[in-house]
């Protein structure tokens, strides 16, 4: 297991070079000029062209991109064209409410999808099941905005039981840290928890037709047992990759919930530099993105041996 | 108790109970009272006001830094920082003494050696302040608290120049920092305004906050826009950047928020229906629609092709797609300077008021048009934008002209038009934009009315008529003076089709009933603002 941990983070690297290589491509061909914005609509031609001097801008491609990938082998993802503030800087400060979103997302995600899933299967074609799997369309068919908009204006604006907005530090304690996270969660949270929820469902199916469970059945073991025990994680492979898969759609959901509700996020650090053109910032953010990405893949595939002892790597 | 909080308690108790007894923080009633929250235009992405011009950082800046004069109310300079000028008699010499007892935020005494840097680093990127430079013979602190401008050439506009709103302000920092690059950033922010940075908690794209300057000292005349005394009524501003108008509207309509400077229009009618909310015009001196033809390239190198567009046109399509059937709200502008101030004019303006497709479609025979394709170059992320685009694009192929429609984002545009490469080789035919009326109030800030050719801004418009007159306009001794040669450049710059005004729009602003004091202004004034 170990030399399996090993090759993988190894083979992380030249993932990430071709990650890093690829964004910094992509943004150097990219239309648009971080100097015009900077120089506001009054500036003159010269002036934005002595901006984009001054950044550095006007240099050849390779040149840049050896500094840059030289400066990001040491640690330093660079420093923001419009702040002037180191990236990882801008990252530090935004990682908590995202890492929240997400955390709290997943878990609301999880404790609602899984025994949706479960019992869709057990009571299949039944009006459980139905119900159960229309939520899930809806929650695949809705756009991540309208549920958030639509939340917003019944919890926080109707019933005034809620914060539209913003994000509040957990060291300010679990109540306020909760109360901001309530509604940007259930948002995010609806097309995972449909994900989960049809997964689930569908490899419990084909679990509870298997003759061990016919058998636990015949021994008198009790239904939740059955279901939760022995069913469950048998089934929790196809369950466990497709959590794994959906932090990806939980990174670009963060992306539209911190907009909807005002979260200073990791996903608005994005939105805002791709905008503004701030380069290093783009890149930073997406190399720790991809980062993350391939470390939650390892994670999935050490989480497999321990739930099926005969996956050996 | 208010069902919020009742939910907070339970769910505080309940939450102790679970954690082992964690504390909620709690916000009392005064010092919530103390906190402005205010919703800005945009994020404050730099905070540098002099490398980055844009309106926003201006508006933070204003709070952080004092300037030299302000202008008020009526648009004239006042004194602020300064106590006293004096002029010599041929104009050349200006002598400017500092109020004694000014203090920078770190502690130490403002002086004239940092004004005089301050404005070294400003007369480089300011169009008036590179026109002083260019007739400087020396700028030199005499002592501690004076300072000496000598030029070759008088220069009439110097207080104006000083005290303008328009970006960049004469902001006045240390010494040390202004004697930063002025195409490189400040990395401190330390100024003598009313109220210091927070830079600790300054999270850009989220949150700016800015809090009391103890030893601030205010003059002591009322307060008019940037000039008069700066009364902070608070001890602390958030401001909280919020990209998202819907989000924006309902944080304010809740209490989370308490000012909002520039609501979305089609959101004003919930704000104005909202009992607890005020909703007022923003700035009375509003915002000046405009598209620009390059004149650089064909089919616009052709003074009659642009004068069919023009002849075209109808600025009531433009403003009806900013804003709606709020007819508070616009009102056509044949001439491009900003209505109610004093040098405005119509002079030549009747091309704008023709509306006559006939008349352009003869221009563009005239012209020798042959269906040439119009790269119309349109930003989708800015309503505003999107809106005229459209509006333009209606109009062109109305006139029997070959659109070619580029859906962009502002940032590509913001790029793209500074190329003077043709349309097929990554330039651009037309796109759109709008000016603030502040900046459209007199030619000495108003870049894009100006017709330099190859300096002028994009669009390249090359109208000698114009440069002549705002030289007649910068040498004009009286008002009257000033009012003929601007008369005479809206002219020319009208027959030269140096832009095309879309139509003079005004926006609102919207705050809480609890707050007080809020005026109308080209940017918000905190000062006098007070929350119950």
């Amino acid at each position: 297991m170990l030399a399996f941990i090993v090759r993988r983070i190894i083979a992380t690297i030249p993932v990430m070079g071709f990650v890093a290589l690829f964004v910094f491509s992509l943004l150097y061909i990219a239309p648009g000029d971080p100097a015009a914005v900077i120089a506001g609509d009054q500036a003159s031609p010269a002036d934005v062209e002595r901006i984009r001097a001054g950044l550095g801008l006007d240099r050849p491609y390779l040149v840049r991109f050896a500094e840059w990938l030289f400066r990001v082998l040491q640690g330093d993802l660079g420093t923001s064209i419009f702040t002037s503030l180191p990236v990882t800087q801008l990252i530090a400060q935004r990682i908590e409410p995202t890492v929240s979103l997400m955390v709290v997302t997943l878990l609301f995600a999880i404790v609602v999808a899984v025994p949706m899933g479960v019992i869709a299967a057990w009571k299949a074609n039944t009006w459980i099941d139905r119900v159960a799997m229309a939520f899930a369309v809806f929650g695949f068919s809705v756009p991540v905005f309208v549920v958030g908009y639509l939340l917003a204006y019944i919890f926080a604006l109707k019933l005034d039981w809620l914060p539209v907005q913003g994000y509040t530090p957990l060291s300010a304690g679990i109540g306020p840290w909760l109360e901001n996270l309530i509604l940007p969660s259930v948002t995010l949270g609806m097309v995972y928890i449909a994900l989960i929820a049809r997964i689930t469902r569908a490899s419990m199916l084909e679990v509870l037709q298997q003759d061990y469970i016919r058998t636990a059945r015949s021994k008198g073991v009790a239904q939740p047992s059955i279901l939760f025990i022995h069913a469950l994680k048998n089934a929790a492979i196809p369950v466990v990759t497709v959590i794994g898969i959906g932090i990806a759609l939980l990174i670009g959901g963060a992306v539209v919930t911190e907009s909807v509700f005002a979260i200073p996020g990791l996903g608005r650090l994005t939105v805002d530099a791709i905008l503004r053109r701030d380069y290093p910032v783009i890149q930073g953010v997406v190399l720790m993105f991809s980062f993350v990405y391939v470390v939650i893949n390892l994670v999935v595939d050490i989480i497999y041996t321990l739930l099926d002892p005969r996956i050996r790597y | 108790m208010d069902r919020r909080t009742f939910v907070k308690s339970a769910g505080g108790v309940m939450l102790a109970a679970a954690s082992g007894g964690l504390p909620a923080p709690a916000l009392s009633q005064g010092a919530n009272a103390r906190t402005l929250r205010f919703v800005p235009q945009a994020n404050l992405a730099n905070f540098d006001p002099i490398w980055g011009t844009q309106y926003v950082v201006r508006n933070a800046a204003a709070l952080v830094w004092d300037t030299l004069y302000g202008v008020d109310e009526t648009l004239t300079p006042k004194r602020q920082m300064v106590e006293s000028e004096t002029v010599s008699p041929d104009g050349l010499v200006w002598t400017f003494k500092l109020r004694a007892g000014m203090k920078f935020h770190d502690g130490s005494p403002v002086l004239a050696k940092d004004a005089v840097q301050s404005l070294v680093r400003w007369s480089a990127r300011d169009p008036m302040g590179l026109m002083i430079r260019a007739l400087q013979n020396e700028l030199v602190a005499v002592d501690d608290l004076t300072f000496r401008w000598s030029l070759k050439k008088p220069y009439p506009k110097m207080l104006l120049a000083l005290g303008k709103n328009n970006s960049p302000c004469t902001f006045i920092m240390p010494e040390r920092i202004a004697k930063t690059d002025p195409f490189q950033q400040i990395t401190e922010f330390v100024g003598s305004g009313p109220m210091k940075f927070v830079r600790n908690e300054w999270v850009p794209g989220a949150k700016a906050v800015f809090e009391k300057f103890a030893d601030y000292k205010p003059r002591d005349e009322k307060a008019s826009w940037l000039a008069g005394g700066k009364r902070i009524m608070v001890d602390r501003i958030e401001w909280v950047i919020m990209p998202d108008p819907a989000t924006a509207s309902a944080a304010l309509q809740n209490g989370e928020v308490d000012w909002w400077e520039n609501p979305l229009s089609d959101l004003v009618p919930v704000l104005k229906a909202n009992r607890n909310i005020n909703v007022d015009i923003a700035d009375p001196l509003g915002n000046i629609g405009a598209f620009r033809m390059n004149h650089l390239h064909p089919p616009f190198d052709n003074v009659k092709i642009r004068r069919a567009v023009l002849a075209a046109m109808n600025q009531e399509d433009y403003m009806r797609a900013i804003v709606g059937d709020d007819n508070n709200l616009w009102k056509p502008l044949p001439g491009f300077f900003t209505p109610g101030t004093p040098l405005y004019t119509e002079s030549g303006g009747e091309i704008l008021k023709m509306k006559s497709l006939d008349a352009a479609k003869k221009l563009l025979q005239e012209g020798g048009y042959s269906n040439q394709p119009v790269t119309c170059v349109v930003a989708q992320d800015l309503p505003v934008l999107k809106a005229m685009g459209e509006v333009t694009a209606d109009l062109l192929k109305k006139m029997g002209m070959n659109v070619d429609f580029v859906a962009t984002d502002w940032g590509t545009v913001g790029a793209r038009r500074a190329q003077k490469t043709p349309p097929g080789q990554g330039g651009w035919n037309m796109f759109h934009t709008w000016h603030a009326g502040a900046d459209c109030i007199n030619p000495a800030p108003y870049t894009a009315v100006r017709g330099s050719g190859d300096k002028a801004w994009f669009g390249w418009p090359n109208s000698p008529g114009v440069e002549k007159e705002v030289e007649n306009w910068f040498e004009a001794s009286s008002l009257d003076d000033e009012k003929a040669a601007i008369a005479r450049l809206n002219k020319a710059a009208l027959e030269d089709v140096v832009f095309a005004p879309t139509g003079f729009f005004l926006t609102y602003q919207a705050w809480r009933k609890n707050v007080s004091g809020v005026t109308k202004g080209p940017l918000p004034f905190f000062w006098g603002v007070s929350k119950a």
